[in-house]
């Protein structure tokens, strides 16, 4: 007869799920890792089909001549036989360019103010503070649309609209509570001693906060921002309707363009496609510990 | 080591004033230089959230009582609340929210049953763990747009895979235009879970493991077997998870939009509300009744969640 | 003046709860004193008030002499050893030792010098280029007294700092934070629970209960001399038994009643305890330390022996505790003594003795034991404060 698990475990041995259970879970984890590449990885070989391969019906998985010809044409506007993309093309690199732009003002910007707070809703003492706290994630409530619309007629006062200036003060706006919530947890679980005995060492609030705090939030920061760049890079909605110059437009509006405008023309899209996530799937990869270390954290 | 000596020249040193009492009277007590710095470091973002989300919804919910202005700079009349009753009256405004209610329900279901069976299925420990969730929150990180293209390939109409797939299996026998039919809000509510699942994953996977595993083996002891144990043990401890993944799925999915624009545009077969305020917005250039329905649209939203915490937080099994 | 000087400290935290009533001491220059309690007594919320970590709601604080009351911890003069040790995860052992000299602007060869004399004195010379999280926690201990000595404060603070040490390095460690304070010679307030702790390292002990002061005084002051009920049960382990009991005179003698027996008191405690004279035929608390019980076959002094029946036995190999419960005469309604577990215990818990090496008595036995009539303390029955 077959010990119960408890069994087993009182007696040393190694608990390991029976082959059933086991077996479930693999073929439960194939399909997530199926499920989840599995739009990227069709993305990707789109992106190195001809226009052929993608009008046969039924579809061919693979393309019988792999070619980068979408890559080409969108990269330098080579004429191919995808069509003429010259000038396409110079507004997709400038596009990308202007998201990575965007991006990292916004996440600096959002990180800076974000940290600091957090730090002082969690660690300092002063009147107001609670009030304050819960007004600011209040605002988490509002719908971004919501807020977006309301503040068009703001921005175009204040001559905001279709600039990169516009566009970061949104995005710090929008995402400034989130951050600051998650810093907020993330300083509260931090041990308080050092602070204190930095303080006692002859440090000032601000001075052991620089010098023994910061330090201790590292990888914190680290998460925070991660998370901030892929929300920043990743909007669609504020820079739709706020408007932006061609020379502003982020790759998330153009690709829409694109879509309208080349509908059917896969491999070019795929390729678009392809391009634009490559930022955030390298910083998602390279920080996805922090990323899901943080998220997890702070709403269980 | 003689004591006295040594401490006056190491206090010198270190930079400590003359003794006596005066010397502390004009020093900071360390609360006042708590309030000081604390005042500092959030001012920054007091003051953005004042002048850019405070000020401005102000503003907008002021706008959103007056009519739509004839002309730039003509001053607009004071109409009380018919913006919104004149949204809360449209037809289009009636279809988007039919939409929006399927696109939550089989958000929600999709992302519970999904969500559940990933995280049971990943919670443990095994090897190569961490490359998988690495891999699992991708889509999570990738432009909801940059998703809608990538899934475009899959559910166009003439030579998408998914036609193709069909037919091959001998389920269709002519490619359907996916995106036009009844089918479109399932499909598009499908790659919004593929965008938002790996968040419900890992909060639910941070709710399971905050069962300890003591409990699972009393009950065992108790005479439960796996089934009993998931249902009596597991889903009631794992309901504050529950809850906080139920309530940002469904805030996620009343606002759903970029997947529906890159898909199949501002369509009124597949509008939801949000769609449909961008509508109003943009392509009627009503900005008065634009907002009046966002306002609306946010308090529903606030609602709903406040709702959905209370509700998953009551309820007892 | 000098050393630290508390004056009517009081702490009260905003909801109402006081936290520390009134509290004066002084730690005179050179002294180790210690703050002992049981949770929740204020020791620690005392310990921070000198730090400067806590505001003071009333009284004063003056430290070697300079008021510092009002002052941040920075301008106090004080180094502090935390129970975590609160060392900076992020610098090397060096590093964490100079930093409270560095933050005051020291030049950095004399730095150099003294961080190496630190850990010279300390013995972690070997540690110095190591991070925190490569050490054990006694060396994290260590590391975090060097942060402190270095510094040749005006001031020691220490916060239980052998709580989270195994019971071995407890012993070690005890040594040697006593032996580095003897030799650096700084003012010392020590915080912990553990009266072991405060017994064998004080010079003096400051016993706190609810925010309150109990007494103090030397080790031996306390334990000889226990100014109330909740000192007598605190200090000394097994805890003092507390008992409510008669005090009967006949003749100008005294005796008190124990179970069926009768106990003599003994003319040199009357002398000690000129007081007792009025509680005659009274109600006292009488309080007997377990080791001053001894196995009444043995005894050469035949008025203090009594019988018991033993409930159980604890055997240590060099020395066995007893349960037990003194014979009544006819069950607990006849007017025998209950036994008072002062420290909240139940009525009618069993008495405890401790005898030397033998056999183990065996559960539900009758034994016959010994009182030592001088060592007898009695307490007031309603307010348990000591009768002098």
């Amino acid at each position: 007869m077959r010990r119960s698990r408890d069994a087993r475990l009182a007696q040393g041995d190694s608990v390991r799920a029976p082959p059933a259970t086991r077996a479930l879970r693999a073929i439960a984890i194939v399909a997530l890792l199926a499920w989840s590449l599995g739009p990227v990885a069709v993305g990707v070989v789109t992106s190195i089909s001809s226009q052929t391969d993608v009008q046969t019906v039924p579809a061919r998985w693979l393309p019988d001549h792999a070619t980068l010809d979408a890559y080409r044409a969108l990269i330098a506007g080579a004429s191919t036989s995808l069509g003429s993309t010259a000038s396409d093309s110079s507004a997709f690199g400038q596009s990308m360019l202007s998201s990575v732009e965007v991006t990292l003002e916004a996440t600096v910007a959002s990180v800076a103010v974000s940290l600091i707070a957090g730090y002082a809703f969690s660690r300092l003492r002063f009147r107001g503070s609670k009030a304050l706290f819960w007004a600011i994630l209040a605002t988490l409530v509002i719908p971004v649309f919501t807020l977006v619309v309301a503040l068009f007629r703001t921005m175009a006062q204040l001559h905001l609209i279709n600039t990169q200036l516009g566009l970061v003060l949104v995005y710090l706006t929008t995402q400034a509570p989130l951050a600051i919530w998650l810093f907020y947890n993330y300083c509260r679980d931090l041990p308080v001693e050092p602070e204190e005995a930095a303080l006692i060492d002859g440090c000032t609030r601000w001075r052991a906060f620089r010098k023994v705090v910061l330090p201790q939030m590292r990888s914190g920061i680290a998460a925070v921002t991660a998370i901030v760049m892929l929300l920043s890079y990743g909007q669609f909605l504020i820079p739709l309707l706020l408007g932006s110059s061609p020379s502003t437009t982020p790759v998330t509006v153009l690709i829409t363009d694109f879509v309208g405008k080349y509908t059917t023309n896969y491999p070019l899209l795929a390729a678009g496609g392809v391009i634009a996530l490559l930022p955030p799937a390298i910083v998602a990869i390279l920080l996805n510990r922090h990323i899901r270390g943080m998220l997890s954290g702070s709403v269980g | 080591m003689a004591r006295p000596a040594l401490k006056e020249r190491a206090r010198a040193r270190l930079g400590f004033g003359p003794l006596g009492p005066a010397a502390g009277a004009s020093r900071p007590t360390l609360a006042r230089e708590e309030a000081w710095l604390g005042w500092w470091l959030v001012i920054p973002a007091a003051a953005l959230i004042l002048a850019l989300v405070i000020y401005p919804m102000v503003v907008g919910f002021n706008t959103s009582l007056h009519a739509e202005a004839p002309t730039l700079g003509a001053p607009s009349k004071f109409v009380g609340f018919r913006n919104y009753s004149d949204v809360i009256k449209d037809p289009a405004t009636h279809s988007a929210v039919v939409h929006t209610v399927f696109y939550v329900a089989i958000a929600l279901a999709l992302e519970i049953i999904a969500g559940l069976g990933a995280a049971v299925a990943l919670h443990r420990p095994f090897r190569g763990r961490g490359l998988v969730l690495a891999v699992l929150i991708l889509p999570w990180a990738l432009p909801s747009v940059v998703s809608g293209v990538l899934w475009r390939r899959i559910l166009a109409s003439d030579n998408g895979l998914l036609n193709s797939v069909l037919l091959q299996l001998h389920l269709i026998h002519t490619p359907q235009v996916w995106l036009a039919s009844g089918w479109a809000i399932p499909l598009i509510t499908l790659v919004h879970v593929w965008g938002v699942l790996p968040l419900i994953v890992l909060i639910l996977i941070a709710g399971l493991q905050g069962i300890p595993d003591e409990v699972y083996s009393a009950s065992a002891v108790d005479g439960a077997n796996q089934a009993r144990q998931f249902w009596h043990i597991t889903l009631p401890l794992l309901r504050p998870a529950l809850a906080v993944a139920i309530t940002i799925g469904l805030v996620d999915a009343i606002t759903i939009f970029d997947e529906i624009y890159v898909l199949n545009g501002t369509g009124l077969n597949t509008a939801s509300v949000v769609v449909q305020i961008y509508n109003t917005v943009f392509v009627d250039a009503d900005f008065a009744h634009g907002i009046a329905f966002a306002f609306l649209v946010a308090a529903a939203t606030a609602l709903c969640a406040v709702v959905a915490t209370l509700a998953s937080r009551r309820a007892t099994v | 003046m000098s050393g630290i000087s508390l004056k009517s400290v009081s702490k009260e935290f905003p909801g109402g709860s006081v936290a520390v009533q009134e509290l004066s001491l002084e730690v005179l220059p050179g002294e180790f004193v210690v703050l002992v309690g049981p949770s929740g007594c204020g020791k620690t919320t005392t310990l921070r008030m000198v730090a400067g970590l806590e505001e003071v709601s009333g009284g004063e604080i003056h430290i070697d002499g300079r008021p510092v009351t009002k002052l941040p911890p920075r301008h106090r003069d004080v180094a502090m050893v935390f129970q975590n040790y609160a060392l900076y995860a992020h610098m090397t052992v060096r590093d964490n030792i100079g930093f409270g000299l560095r933050m005051h602007g020291m030049r950095k060869d004399e730095i150099r010098r003294r961080v190496d004399d630190a850990a010279q004195i300390l013995g972690i010379v070997e540690l110095l280029r190591r991070k925190p999280r490569q050490l054990s926690g006694g060396q994290r201990q260590r590391v975090a007294m060097g942060r402190a000595i270095v510094r040749e404060p005006a001031a020691f603070l220490m916060d239980e700092p052998l709580s989270n040490l195994d019971a071995k390095l407890r012993v070690e460690m005890r040594a040697e934070i006593t032996n580095v304070q003897r030799r650096i010679g700084a003012p010392t307030l020590y915080v912990t629970h553990d009266q072991t702790e405060a017994m064998t390292m004080g010079d003096r002990v400051a016993v706190l209960r609810d925010g309150v002061l109990q007494q103090l005084g030397s080790p031996e002051d306390l334990y000889d001399h226990p100014a109330n009920t909740f000192i007598a049960g605190f200090i000394g382990s097994p805890a003092m038994n507390l008992m409510a009991t008669r005090l009967n005179s006949a003749d100008g003698r005294y005796i008190i009643d124990f179970g069926r027996s009768q106990i003599p008191v003994s003319p040199a405690v009357l002398q000690r305890l000129p007081g007792l004279a009025a509680y005659a035929d009274t109600e006292v608390i009488l309080g007997v330390r377990p080791e001053d019980i001894c196995d009444g076959v043995q005894t050469r002094d035949s008025t203090g022996i009594f019988m018991v029946t033993v409930q159980r036995t604890e055997s240590l190999g060099s020395e066995r505790i007893i349960y037990f419960k003194p014979e009544a005469s006819d069950g607990p309604q006849d007017g025998a003594p209950a036994a008072l577990d002062v420290l909240g215990g139940r009525k009618g818990a069993p008495l405890t003795a401790r005898l030397g090496r033998g056999e183990r008595i065996n559960d539900g036995s009758i034994a016959h034991l010994a009182l030592d009539p001088e060592r007898l303390y009695f307490f007031d029955r309603a307010s348990g404060v000591a009768i002098r």
